[in-house]
């Protein structure tokens, strides 16, 4: 895939993402990275350090929380997981990205197919 | 634990899982890094905005916001200006009151357990005031059980003679315990016993000054009074003669020199002061009462009073503090109330710059911050600009009258004064920033956005209000002033005849080295033959508590004193008395006084009533008092001398000079003088209410200005239009005085029934006035009416003069 079919993300979208990464269960930082790359098939596009920054706005905000353990491989890493206040945040997130998603696409469809009159 | 500390272990990790997944994938592990590098981003960057995410982000606004305050009021110089002045002004006065109040009131005396320690006095209604007699102090001492310790002390101001020459003493003997209380060390010689006579211990400022510190003058004899004394020490510099002093507003000097408690017949009756340390445990309730129960057991019937040391030193300034405290928060109330006033009109104008402010994304917490920020920057200038003026203040009010309040010479900007300003300057700021910063969040953003014109928000009749509320707050304290003003008025106004500064007057102590008699029967001769006087006489106070004097024919109608009935004494007469019109109430109520007697305590028969006058306190009614010839004086310790007119105070001191060369003349002056000195507290009390309401009243004009000309200001396309459909201008400016009028008397009447209602806290002050006297009421009443409108008539003559055509094509 070309870098031009890439999508900056939305400002704000990226926390959404990171809650819903994290309903599968705890993971480190550069699982989280790779997993919002793949499941939206490298269309969106992160900076991957961009994700620090919004880990530890999630954490003060107390929707994540952070933990140490063991990966896989048996390296130390740091774990996040969703708190049930996350939960319940990701829940509200997600309602009001949909609600947007809508309207947005009303809005743009009917001038899409009858152009500008 | 703070998740950001190992936020670099956290990168590595990342970056090195990616490297290691590029490897996976198949390139060179340099270019797998420098892959994972490029995908991760610039590192340094999401480490600061990482921090950014922990940061107190509201100190860098809080910079950020003075910064911007500091920029808006360099912008704005005089409107900066105005408010850092009224605000020093404010916060100025009230920083003033309370440094004397600190020191007066909250500041511990530097005695040793100074919490203990105790005043006692018999209370005498007559002078208002309580004193001790030697004997009761001795009483006192034997049989209370109390105590830990018991001092007394007085006002002595023996001749003294040392080798280098003669003069007058101020002096305060001091017996008992009093070095112990004081915790006095010598810093030359030694401290006198309690047992000790004749001895005197100097003050370290007088040994500089008569013996230019040359320490041989400890253990030189001397003369007091004409009896052989020694020089047994010297205080240090620091030492502080902290007790009650009774005599301090008629007698200011300050101390010389500390003496054994004096030979009988040298003091007037022994009448002194006595303060007492309380047992570990005792109460000044106990104290009390066990006093009280002493005194029915030795069966007499004084009113004694047991007080803590600190009110009694405070004494009557307490009250008067308090008030001139509260006083100056009106002062600063009303400068508050003005610059909020000063702050809405500007808020208008500023709305359109808050609504572009918040149209690019400043939150309205954000913004409110800002004007606080603003606000706050204004009134801690205008708390270091009235530092500034409380310390010219205090410098004048010590220089003015030092001994008006006890230990206001100490008064300095300590510490805790520093504090009090500060902690004044941030409420004030709050206070006075927090009401348009309000006014702008309600308003409509959008609107003054989208119109681009000026709008009103509603806080056009808060400011009037605010006016309202400034005026009667002036009032409250214009009506103090005006009321402590005429009981001055009272105070000075004097009996006819009685003209207090054309009487000179002067004391003589006598020595010892010759027969008094003596000398008063020559100085008498002397200066009844002196050319230009009217009258002239000598007195001699016999008993202060019961007020007898012993007077030389000429002396109370020197004084000015009238005849009321009967006649004036003659020279060298029997036991006979005069007494005045107060006395006759009291002794011989409804009878014919003349021919009678007064026991003093030998019969005296009365030959004549004199009118009642002021010739030792301003601020008291005259006390009953007796007059006896001078001839029947059992001892004179000493002489007052009156002469009217009082230009020929020169030669009647040449004459007493004449008459004995050796005795020392002290406080020459006129008797106008020395009634003026009694009530130096009083005049404190006045200078400093007359100035705050004096400060409250330009305020106040400064505020019905400030809100009359700015609505003329803004309503000026208004008037344009009233005008261009043909009202006149007389109408015109007629319209802006009705409009405030209301407002003006509103604030008047509350200012009136809020000064009613703090009435009986004035009557302390005041003297032969009700604190209710209608004609200070009226008289400020109308005086505020006036400046309320005479401030207004710039405003209405500005809006009488606009020209239509041009208000009408003003744009917005």
């Amino acid at each position: 895939m070309s870098t031009e079919d890439r999508i900056e993300l939305l400002q704000g979208t990226l926390d959404l993402l990171i809650l819903q990464t994290l309903v599968f269960g705890p993971t480190h930082g550069h699982a989280i990275a790779k997993a919002i790359e793949q499941n939206s098939e490298d269309v969106l596009q992160v900076e991957q350090g961009s994700l620090y920054p919004a880990l530890h706005r999630l954490i003060k905000r107390g929707w994540i929380a952070a933990q140490e353990g063991l990966s896989e491989n048996n390296r130390r890493a740091k774990f996040y997981r969703l708190t049930p206040r996350g939960r319940k945040q990701l829940q509200i997130e997600t309602t009001k990205w949909e609600k947007l998603a809508r309207a947005i696409g009303r809005i743009l469809k009917p001038a899409g197919e009858e152009g500008i009159p | 634990m703070n998740p950001y500390d190992s936020l670099d272990d956290d990168i590595r990790d990342h970056i090195e899982r990616e490297t290691q997944d590029n490897i996976d994938r198949g390139m060179t592990p340099p270019a797998a890094r420098l892959a994972a590098l490029r995908k991760f981003g610039n590192v340094a960057r999401v480490i600061e905005d990482t921090r950014d995410v922990w940061r107190h982000v509201w100190l860098d606004q809080l910079l950020q916001d003075l910064r911007y305050g500091l920029r808006f009021l360099r912008r704005n110089p005089r409107f900066a200006a105005i408010v850092t002045l009224t605000m020093a002004l404010g916060i100025g006065v009230n920083t003033a009151v309370f440094s004397v109040v600190n020191t007066v009131l909250l500041k511990p005396v530097g005695y040793p357990d100074a919490a203990r320690l105790v005043w006692i006095g018999a209370y005498d209604p007559n002078i208002h005031r309580a004193f001790a007699r030697n004997q009761d102090y001795l009483e006192w001492r034997r049989l209370a059980h109390s105590y830990s310790g018991m001092a007394a002390y007085g006002l002595q101001q023996p001749a003294v003679r040392t080798p280098r020459g003669s003069s007058q003493l101020t002096g305060i003997f001091v017996g008992g315990d009093f070095w112990r209380m004081t915790a006095a060390q010598p810093a030359a010689g030694r401290l006198f016993a309690d047992t000790g006579q004749d001895c005197v211990v100097l003050t370290w400022d007088y040994f500089q000054r008569e013996f230019s510190g040359d320490a041989s003058i400890v253990g030189r004899p001397i003369t007091l009074n004409g009896h052989p004394a020694t020089i047994t020490g010297v205080l240090p510099k620091t030492f502080r003669f902290q007790f009650p002093m009774w005599w301090a507003a008629a007698q200011p000097d300050p101390v010389e020199a500390y003496l054994t408690l004096p030979r009988p017949g040298e003091g007037i009756a022994q009448s002194m002061q006595v303060v007492a340390a309380l047992k570990p445990g005792a109460t000044v309730q106990q104290a009390q009462s066990e006093l009280t129960a002493l005194e029915q057991h030795l069966g007499r019937t004084d009113d004694l009073r047991v007080e803590p040391l600190e009110r009694q030193l405070g004494g009557g300034s307490r009250k008067a503090l308090l008030i001139l405290m509260a006083a100056g928060a009106c002062v600063l109330l009303i400068a508050i109330v003005n610059v909020a006033n000063l702050l809405l009109a500007r808020a208008t104008l500023r709305h359109r710059e808050v609504a572009i402010r918040a149209a690019v994304g400043a939150g309205r917490g954000r913004v409110l911050r800002q004007m606080l920020a603003e606000s706050l920057l204004q009134s801690v200038a205008g708390g270091a600009a009235g530092l500034l003026l409380a310390r010219g203040a205090l410098a004048v009010l010590i220089g003015i009258s030092p001994y008006a309040v006890p230990r206001l010479v100490e008064t300095t900007i300590d510490g805790r004064v520093l504090l009090f300003t500060l902690a004044l300057s941030l409420s004030a700021g709050l206070a006075f920033g927090a009401l348009p910063a309000l006014t702008l969040r309600r308003g409509d953003l959008q609107s003054a956005l989208k119109s681009g014109a000026r709008t009103t928000c509603g806080g056009f009749r808060l400011r009037r209000l605010l006016v309202a509320a400034e005026l009667a707050l002036a009032i409250v304290l214009l009506t103090s002033a005006g009321l402590m003003l005429k009981s001055f008025a009272r105070m000075n106004a004097h009996a006819p005849n009685f003209d207090p500064d054309d009487v000179a007057v002067m004391k003589v102590r006598f020595t010892g080295g010759r027969d008094a008699d003596a000398f008063v029967r020559e100085l008498l001769h002397r200066i009844d033959t002196l050319p230009g006087v009217r009258a002239a006489g000598v007195s001699c106070w016999i008993q202060q508590g019961q007020r007898i004097n012993a007077v030389s024919p000429g002396y109370l109608p020197a004084l000015g004193m009238r005849l009321r009935q009967g006649r004036w004494l003659a020279a060298n007469e029997p036991r006979v008395a005069l007494i005045n019109e107060s006395m006759a109430r009291r002794t011989f109520t409804g009878l014919d006084p003349l021919g009678r007697q007064v026991l003093l305590p030998r019969p005296y028969t009365v030959v004549g009533v004199v009118a009642d006058v002021k010739y030792t306190r301003l601020d008291a009614d005259p006390p009953p008092e007796v007059y006896i010839p001078i001839e029947r004086a059992p001892d004179l310790y000493g002489l007052e001398i009156a002469a009217a007119p009082k230009s020929i105070l020169p030669a009647l001191r040449r004459e007493v000079r004449r008459t004995d060369p050796s005795l020392p003349v002290f406080d020459v002056k006129t008797l106008g003088d020395a009634l003026s000195q009694s009530i130096a507290p009083r005049r404190f009390n006045l200078f400093l209410l007359a100035g705050f309401a004096a400060a409250a009243l330009l305020l106040a004009i400064v505020g019905i200005y400030g809100v009359t000309a700015y609505s003329v200001a803004e309503r000026t396309r208004e008037i344009g239009m009233r005008m261009a459909l043909g009202a006149r201008r007389g109408q015109v400016a007629a319209m802006v005085l009705r409009e405030m009028l209301p407002i003006a008397l509103a604030g008047i009447a509350a200012g009136l029934i809020a000064t009613r209602a703090l009435a009986a806290v004035l009557a302390s002050l005041l003297y032969d006035v009700q604190p209710t006297d209608p004609a200070t009421y009226a008289a400020v009443a109308l005086i505020l009416a006036l400046v309320a409108v005479t401030a207004c008539l710039g405003p209405a003559w500005k809006a009488a003069t606009i020209d239509p055509l041009v208000a009408l094509r003003q744009v917005g």
